[in-house]
């Protein structure tokens, strides 16, 4: 993080940008109207004022395939690229027939015949065709996704640096580890870590949970505090240049987390990290757990990392789309080990993932508890 | 409303059922047996439930899911586990389900057969929003058409319960202890992002659910000329926080917001770093006080947003609105940052005459002083409307200008 707002550097969004042209031409669209605040930055390569949550899907980004030009929401100029000129920004309105003006206005709009938006809500689905006359509306985060899906060499060093910073939060909130610290208080230690590392945003504000004892995957209730022996997960979700790091671990209050859980924890860790080979199916990695009889986890066993998510998202939830994703190079990968045991607790581990051609790299080096 | 109703301790399983009965209210006047709320307020709002909210590009993956159904006064929760994220208060038996996951094709139609199982055939179902998998399976999801459910719930929540009010006096209290000690620690040589580590943790010290808002610390320009280039002329408002050491005479616009219980605070001061404001300074605050007085005068129950706007003009003194001109003079507040009502935004004056306060209507008022070399003025007030006025929810002082 610098001490002005600047726009991503240029080498970082122009490769992104030709990426989702690329993919406008494969999926057939003439026009990307964009409202996903990660889309918007990896095509725009601008910085916008973060809140947390989702937000109402509105046009805030609209990419012309035959011109390449980019108009974006923002009021003003600081942390806009010098490739999108002031006269393509446009300001915020409380009447969507203003925003439907200014796109209606843009070249290339009239003529579009198919346009993609990243989600879509009815009161647009209402309005948007009168900026797009001769357009079919479709389904435009399939193209986003495709684009995000592999990393180009400045998203990985920018992806990098993401880490380290939530690595280092992650850190300090484990040194803060004793009897009677609250959730919370773990969580402050973490969050400040970060921002003192530049990065203020916060991928996921869940920094600690003192896993139950009772139940496989609930909190364990009461104040928060955590008690000798109790297992304690940690987990540091940052974003720095708008890009997603994740680092997790387990420890003990007190001790060591028990061997027995920390070994089980470790065996599926193996098989997840072993599964992260091009070409494998994203199922290999469900098969981790289920291979050696682990009850699969309440969250996806591991997730792309990027500006948000990126494909695969591998859950048991999803148990075809699993089974039909491949695993390629480029992608990097949230792999989370999650296992436990009744009358102990879980063990929980997260890590960043790169999948190369020669098989997985590590991107995150915290030590186990 | 009037204070002694909001308790201390708000009860969230009353408030559930509370704001469950406002929303299938609502329902029923737009016509509609289901809701389906796929946007994290929303669902935050239809069942009661909080949880430390995220990135919003992990939240598309990662979330929860909300039916509500005409003739069940219980909601339907579809909720996903991130780290400890369980459900909050009890559900119903029943109404708790695994996590959908609607960015894909294979979790809409999943959800699909769920949702099919809870609604009758033939029902009218109104969504917030819809990822592209829901738009290829609309016709399954949606037999019955398309209705919109964001207006719906924005109508059910515009006036607030009195637990709703007492999560967000409980969210403002944090704020602004959390700010208390942020105030401190504001000298030259500080970063900026130093003071947005040291709020979030205090507030998440203080039982914080999430912070809900990059925390702002804006160094305001010398002039409106030598500030951010902007597509209206007027002033950039808000300006990102980067690693920029504070000077001594750097003039802030703080802007922070965090959520307790899935309801945010609000909270807007101007500071001057390392020493006194000038009096130059001063009386851009006492114009500021000048503003937000008769605006007090005139709010109410039954008053127009367009009642609020000319008193504010009025006072201003020099006939222009004393508001950025991408923003407003006030906003709601709830489950959202900033929500119904807005009054003063580019819909314009006709809007603002048919725009009509409640009781029960949180506004936050945050009126805009500007005087090139001065830094200017720019603070927030939390307003809970009433019948005969309203309850000031803020407290706290509009130190170093004044009390």
């Amino acid at each position: 993080m610098a001490t002005e707002v600047r726009p991503d550097d240029r080498a970082l969004r122009l490769g992104r940008r030709e990426r989702a042209l690329a993919q406008m031409k494969a999926h057939d669209l003439d026009v990307l109207v964009l409202g996903r605040t990660a889309n918007v930055r990896y095509v725009t390569g601008a910085p916008t004022i973060w809140t947390a949550g989702t937000s109402s899907f509105g046009p805030a980004c609209m990419l012309v395939r035959s011109t390449g030009s980019i108009h974006l929401l923002s009021t003003w100029d600081e942390g806009i690229p010098e490739d999108i000129p002031r006269e393509n920004l446009f300001g915020l309105t409380w009447n969507p027939m203003n925003t439907i003006e200014v796109l209606r206005r843009v070249e290339g709009t009239a003529a579009a015949r198919r346009v993609g938006t990243d989600a879509m809500s009815p009161a647009f689905a209402q309005v948007l065709p009168a900026a797009f006359p001769a357009a079919e509306l479709v389904d435009g985060e399939l193209a986003m996704r495709a684009a995000r899906r592999i990393k180009t060499a400045e998203e990985l060093a920018v992806l990098r640096q993401a880490v380290e910073v939530a690595e280092t939060s992650l850190a300090k909130a484990v040194a803060e580890l004793r009897p009677g610290v609250t959730e919370k208080e773990l969580a402050g230690v973490l969050l400040e870590a970060a921002a003192a590392g530049g990065a203020t945003i916060p991928a996921d504000q869940d920094a600690a949970v003192v896993t139950s004892r009772e139940h496989p995957w609930r909190r364990a209730g009461g104040d928060g505090r955590a008690a000798p022996g109790d297992l304690v997960a940690f987990t540091a979700g940052v974003v720095a240049h708008g890009y997603i790091a994740e680092a997790g671990r387990t420890h003990a209050v007190g001790g060591a987390v028990p061997a027995a859980l920390a070994a089980r924890c470790d065996r599926v860790w193996d098989r997840l990290l072993a599964a992260c080979r091009p070409g494998a199916p994203a199922s290999d990695l469900l098969d981790a757990y289920t291979g050696i009889g682990e009850t699969l986890p309440p969250m996806p066993a591991a997730r792309g990392l990027g500006l948000g998510f990126d494909p695969p998202v591998v859950t048991g939830g999803l148990p075809r789309t699993a089974a039909e994703e491949r695993i390629e190079a480029g992608m990097v990968l949230a792999l989370t080990g999650y296992v436990w045991e009744a009358g102990t607790g879980a063990v929980f581990r997260r890590d960043s993932v790169l999948v190369t051609d020669n098989g997985p790299e590590l991107l995150t080096t915290a030590p186990v508890g | 409303m009037t204070v002694t109703d909001i308790p201390d301790v708000p009860d969230i399983a009353r408030m559930r059922r509370e704001t469950g009965q406002k929303l299938r209210d609502a329902m029923a006047r737009h016509g509609v047996d289901a809701l389906v709320l796929i946007g994290n307020s929303k669902v935050s709002y239809a069942t009661g439930v909080s949880w430390p909210l995220g990135d919003s590009g992990l939240a598309h993956v990662d979330r929860p899911v909300a039916v509500v159904l005409a003739g069940d006064p219980e909601p339907h929760l579809f909720m996903p586990f991130r780290e400890g994220a369980g459900p909050g208060p009890e559900l119903a038996a029943g109404h708790l389900h695994d996590p959908v996951y609607l960015e894909y094709d294979e979790g809409a139609e999943l959800f699909a057969a769920q949702l099919a199982g809870l609604v009758p055939s033939g029902a009218v179902i109104a969504v917030d929003e819809l990822t592209g998998a829901m738009r290829r399976l609309q016709h399954r999801l949606f037999p019955g058409g398309l209705v919109d459910a964001g207006r719906i719930v924005s109508a059910a929540k515009a006036v607030k319960t009195a637990d709703e009010v007492a999560c967000m006096r409980r969210a403002l209290r944090i704020t602004e202890e959390a700010i208390a000690d942020v105030e401190r620690a504001v000298a030259p040589g500080v970063r900026q992002v130093d003071l947005s580590g040291r709020f979030v943790r205090r507030a998440f010290e203080l039982g914080a659910t999430a912070n809900v808002l990059d925390p702002i610390w804006q160094v305001m320009p010398p002039s409106r000329a030598e500030g951010v280039w902007t597509i209206h002329g007027d002033l950039a408002l808000p300006l990102l926080t980067t690693e920029r050491e504070l000077v001594r005479g750097d003039v802030l616009w703080v802007d922070v917001s965090v959520s307790w219980g899935g309801y945010c605070s609000d909270f807007g001061r101007t500071w001057v770093v390392g020493q006194d404001p000038s009096p130059r300074q001063r009386a851009q605050f006492r114009r500021w006080t000048e503003i937000t007085d008769a605006v007090h005068a005139v709010t109410r129950a039954g008053a127009t947003g367009a009642e609020l706007t000319k008193a504010a003009i009025e006072a201003h003194g020099d006939g222009t609105r004393p508001w950025v001109k991408h923003f407003y003079l006030g906003h709601g507040l709830g489950v959202d940052a900033a929500e119904m009502p807005f009054v003063g935004t580019d819909l314009g004056d006709q809007f603002d005459q048919s725009l009509v306060l409640e009781a029960g209507n949180i506004l936050v008022l945050e009126p805009v002083v500007w005087e090139d070399g001065t830094g200017g003025y720019r603070a927030e007030e939390v307003m809970l409307i009433t019948d005969d006025g309203y309850i000031m929810l803020s407290d706290y002082p509009y130190t170093p200008y004044g009390d």
